[in-house]
């Protein structure tokens, strides 16, 4: 049926000069939507020009083999895109302790507002998808966490290699990511056919695809196939599927429409008020921050502990005030130590630490850590 | 205290009088003074004699105003500076790059959000992207791929349309109970805009789509990489390829130079700083389609590729921020809320002044347009010391009606962090302040 449709699509793309786009989608929405077609020069309550559609207008050029290399990285479910390569848990686990542990924790336990990557045994946490704190709000929460969630493996790799680490994405080889999947596997307790992923385990790319996850089956509608969408259309076109509710206009509730049960709830205490800048609704002039005042106002051990200790703390990164740890970067000079602070570096440095303070408080907190009494 | 009983005196003797220029300077001094207090200390509402405001010509009445050379590119009122997206610490992973800063909903005006205050939610930081190394790649399942500059692509027939964007986490922090006092940040993760750009089907003609391409992966240039999978019949349908907002460039924090518009659809899937459509037979399982954006169900299945944002309305004035507490007794005035479906067109909103016991039906107002934001008004006689509970609640042409909250807590539980679009109440107190509340049983 739907290739049907699409020989519609390539036969009215090739052979018609003004397609008509109502002959597309003939059938619902596949959102569970209005689809509003182009009506001649029309569509909805806006104006089209009909000579627009149809024409060959190709003005770019065809990509050269090695760009469409470069860009197409992407990593699917059966192994597209997905390089040779190799690593080691062990490995993984050296590399997660210098570039991922100041953000994701001891062991992939995440907090401070970053993702945890792992919660324990996968297999175990994966039960917890179906806690809900519908009728009981104390009550345990699901936990979607890599192991417990995610349904293809896939999906870590491609992420790891193009978004991570966070402050310096693109910077890991296929080898290394390999080894960081293969340690996430490890602290996920995962098995790959049967086997499990311990400390001497080493993942290659035909490992990988046999790695098969706790919740492959956890998602609905099934996208994969020649049904794929299909199914989504169908699952769409049940408004009971996704929450939602459909009425005839005539019909809808006008009275006496809440139980008799119901009752106001209220946000406990303040609830979240923590908003930046806060709220306000004045129009009177802002305050004059006199520009003295703000400079006396800059604290750069504040800013080093909001900023900076989270990995400048002797692990990852040398930590303030230790002379020994610096000494190989004073080395250099200050002035050098300073710009590769601002511009950050490929050992993990995030320009000015990732913070937004002008280039001489910038300078100020460095001054601070390397202050060696 | 004492200075302004005499500031008023002076006022009311000198109300006849013109004022009496001795020199330009004491003048100055004088009326400089005057108006100071006076927008300080006197409300207009409560003054007895004469409004200093009108009985004295104001500074910028009487000198010479910024030359036309000043702000080249103009900004607010400096007494705007309130008027602005806000952000949370709750909301702020990865040193606020992966976070999200909400637009202030309850000083919106019409159905247009100004580029500065659209809110800004991205994955890995706002990307600065050099207008000239910019490329787009179309591959996969195609005849001919292609390679574009930003040139080439706004060589297009262009195409303008208004559609609201929200990140389908809008009010997601409430499923289990209210949370934030504020329409900000209870239905500010969306906004709305005019954008301009290319439907993808028209690219498509000559690039000769395969039939047995299905799904089209959108990838962003940005440091995250944001990924997403569309299905094929949207791309053939209204799905756009975007650098034009309210008049002008897309603004970085809306992935300047380019991004792909799905209208309707999750922010989420509006890819910014887009690089890449690639096309294929099966669908590609990316982060925010996996680990995020799917809902999870009471029977711990997730909903994958939820897609459209559902019909919604929020009550805007009054709001929390924007209490009734300078209202008098027998007062007439305008409710008015907006209304949104990424399902279709606003049919219908009704209000109700008891929680969602009883409603009435409201008006819709201006431009009514598909997956669009729409106005909706009701004017009520306001009686002090009444205590109201408003609920909005919208229907669009797909036949959709907002749930209450109980409907959609039964059918799909409170841990599905995306798409909550139960009807919303405002609490209106005796004194006319506004908060916060759900109805529940
Ligand atoms: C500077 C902080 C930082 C560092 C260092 C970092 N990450 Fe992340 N990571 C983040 C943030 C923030 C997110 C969430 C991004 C988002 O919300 O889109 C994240 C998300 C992830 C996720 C997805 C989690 C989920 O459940 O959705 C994975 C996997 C991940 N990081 C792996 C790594 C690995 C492996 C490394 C080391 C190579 C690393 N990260 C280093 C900040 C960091
Ligand atoms: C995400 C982790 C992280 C954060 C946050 C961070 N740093 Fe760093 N920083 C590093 C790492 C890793 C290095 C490099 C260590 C190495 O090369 O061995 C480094 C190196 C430096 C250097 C030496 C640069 C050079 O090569 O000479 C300076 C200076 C510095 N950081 C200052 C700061 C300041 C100031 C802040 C806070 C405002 C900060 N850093 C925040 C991880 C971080």
């Amino acid at each position: 049926m739907f290739k049907l449709d699409h020989k519609l699509i390539i036969f009215s793309i090739l052979a018609s000069a003004t397609i008509s786009f109502a002959q597309i989608v003939k059938k619902p929405d596949i959102a569970g939507g209005v689809y509003y077609p182009i009506v001649g020069d029309q569509t909805h309550i806006y104006k089209v020009n009909p000579n627009a559609y149809g024409l060959k207008l190709y003005k770019g050029r065809v990509p050269t083999k090695n760009e469409l290399k470069a860009w197409d990285k992407d990593v699917m479910p059966d192994g597209t895109g997905l390089p040779e390569g190799k690593g080691s848990v062990e490995k993984g686990e050296e590399l997660y302790e210098a570039k991922c542990i100041m953000c994701h924790g001891d062991f992939g336990s995440g907090g401070g507002g970053y993702p945890a990557l792992s919660a324990g045994n996968a297999y175990e946490v994966h039960e917890t998808l179906k806690n809900n704190r519908w009728k009981d709000p104390e009550a345990d929460g699901p936990i979607r966490v890599f192991g417990s969630y995610w349904p293809q493996a896939s999906t870590l790799f491609w992420y790891i290699k193009d978004a991570m680490p966070h402050q310096k994405t693109k910077t890991l080889t296929n080898d290394e990511t390999y080894a960081l999947v293969a340690y996430i596997l490890n602290i996920n307790e995962i098995e790959i056919d049967g086997e499990e992923v311990d400390e001497e385990y080493v993942l290659t790319r035909d490992k990988f695809l046999k790695i098969q996850m706790p919740n492959k089956d956890g998602f609905v509608p099934n996208i994969d196939g020649k049904d794929g969408v299909e199914n989504v259309r169908k699952f769409f076109s049940n408004p009971k599927n996704f929450g939602a509710i459909k009425v005839k206009e005539s019909e809808r509730c006008m009275t006496n429409c809440q139980k008799a049960s119901a009752k106001v709830v209220r946000i406990s205490g303040e609830g979240i008020s923590d908003f930046h800048p806060p709220i306000s609704v004045e129009r009177s002039l802002p305050k004059e921050v006199n520009k003295e005042e703000k400079k006396s106002n800059f604290n750069p051990q504040k800013v080093f502990e909001t900023n900076c200790a989270m990995c400048h703390n002797g692990e990852v990164a040398p930590g303030a005030k230790n002379k020994g740890a610096w000494a190989k970067f004073i080395k250099k000079g200050i002035e050098k130590v300073y710009e590769n602070g601002i511009k950050g570096t490929n050992n993990g440095m995030p320009p000015k630490g990732g913070s937004s303070i002008s280039d001489e408080e910038f300078k100020k907190v460095v001054d601070f850590m390397l202050d060696f009494d | 205290m004492k200075k302004l009983v005499d500031v008023l005196k002076k006022n009311s003797l000198q109300k006849t009088q013109e004022p009496k220029l001795t020199s330009r300077r004491e003048f100055f001094k004088k009326t400089g003074t005057l108006s100071a207090i006076a927008a300080t200390a006197i409300s207009p509402l409560t003054l007895k004699g004469d409004d200093d405001a009108i009985i004295h010509h104001p500074e910028w009445g009487q000198v010479w105003g910024d030359p036309v050379t000043k702000n080249l590119y103009g900004m607010p009122s400096k007494y705007e500076h309130n008027n602005t997206r806000r952000y949370t610490k709750l909301l702020a992973s990865g040193n606020y790059r992966a976070s999200i800063a909400v637009t202030p909903i309850h000083e919106s005006e019409g159905i247009i959000t100004p580029n500065g205050l659209f809110f800004n939610r991205t994955h890995g930081g706002v990307a600065h992207i050099d207008p000239k190394k910019y490329r787009l790649m179309i591959h996969g399942l195609v005849k001919k791929p292609i390679v574009l500059t930003l040139e080439q692509l706004k060589r297009y027939p262009k195409v303008t349309r208004i559609h609201f964007i929200e990140c389908p986490a809008n009010g997601g922090q409430e499923w289990r109970r209210p949370q934030y006092n504020s329409l900000q940040f209870a239905k500010g993760f969306m906004s709305c805009a005019q954008w301009t750009g290319v439907y993808i089907k028209t690219l498509l003609e000559d690039l000769g789509l395969k039939p047995e391409a299905k799904w089209m992966l959108a990838e962003g240039s940005d440091s995250s990489e944001m990924a997403r999978t569309v299905p094929i019949e949207k791309v053939l349908d209204d799905a756009m390829l975007v650098w034009g907002q309210n008049g002008e460039a897309l603004r970085p924090e809306q992935g300047y130079p380019v991004r792909l518009l799905l209208p309707g659809w999750e922010g989420n899937l509006c890819v910014k700083w887009l690089k890449r459509l690639e096309f294929a037979s099966e669908p590609w399982y990316a982060k925010e389609e996996t680990s995020k954006y799917t809902v999870l169900k009471p029977d711990g299945k997730a909903i994958q590729h939820f897609y459209a944002n559902e019909v919604n309305s929020t009550v805007v004035s009054p709001s929390p921020e924007k209490p009734w507490t300078d209202l008098k007794d027998g007062e007439i005035v305008e409710i008015e809320g907006l209304a949104w479906s990424g399902m279709g067109t606003i049919t219908r909103v009704d209000l109700s002044f008891d929680g969602g016991r009883n409603y009435v039906e409201a008006n819709l107002k201006g431009l009514v347009l598909p997956k669009c934001w729409t106005r909706w008004s009701y004017i009520h006689k306001y009686k002090k010391g009444e205590r109201l509970l408003l609920t909005s609640r919208a229907m669009d042409d797909a036949g959709y009606i907002q749930p209450t909250i109980d409907e959609e807590v039964g059918m799909i539980g409170v841990e599905g962090v995306y798409h909550r679009n139960a009807v919303e109440t405002w609490e209106v107190t005796e004194n006319g302040e506004v908060n916060h509340v759900q109805i529940r049983s």
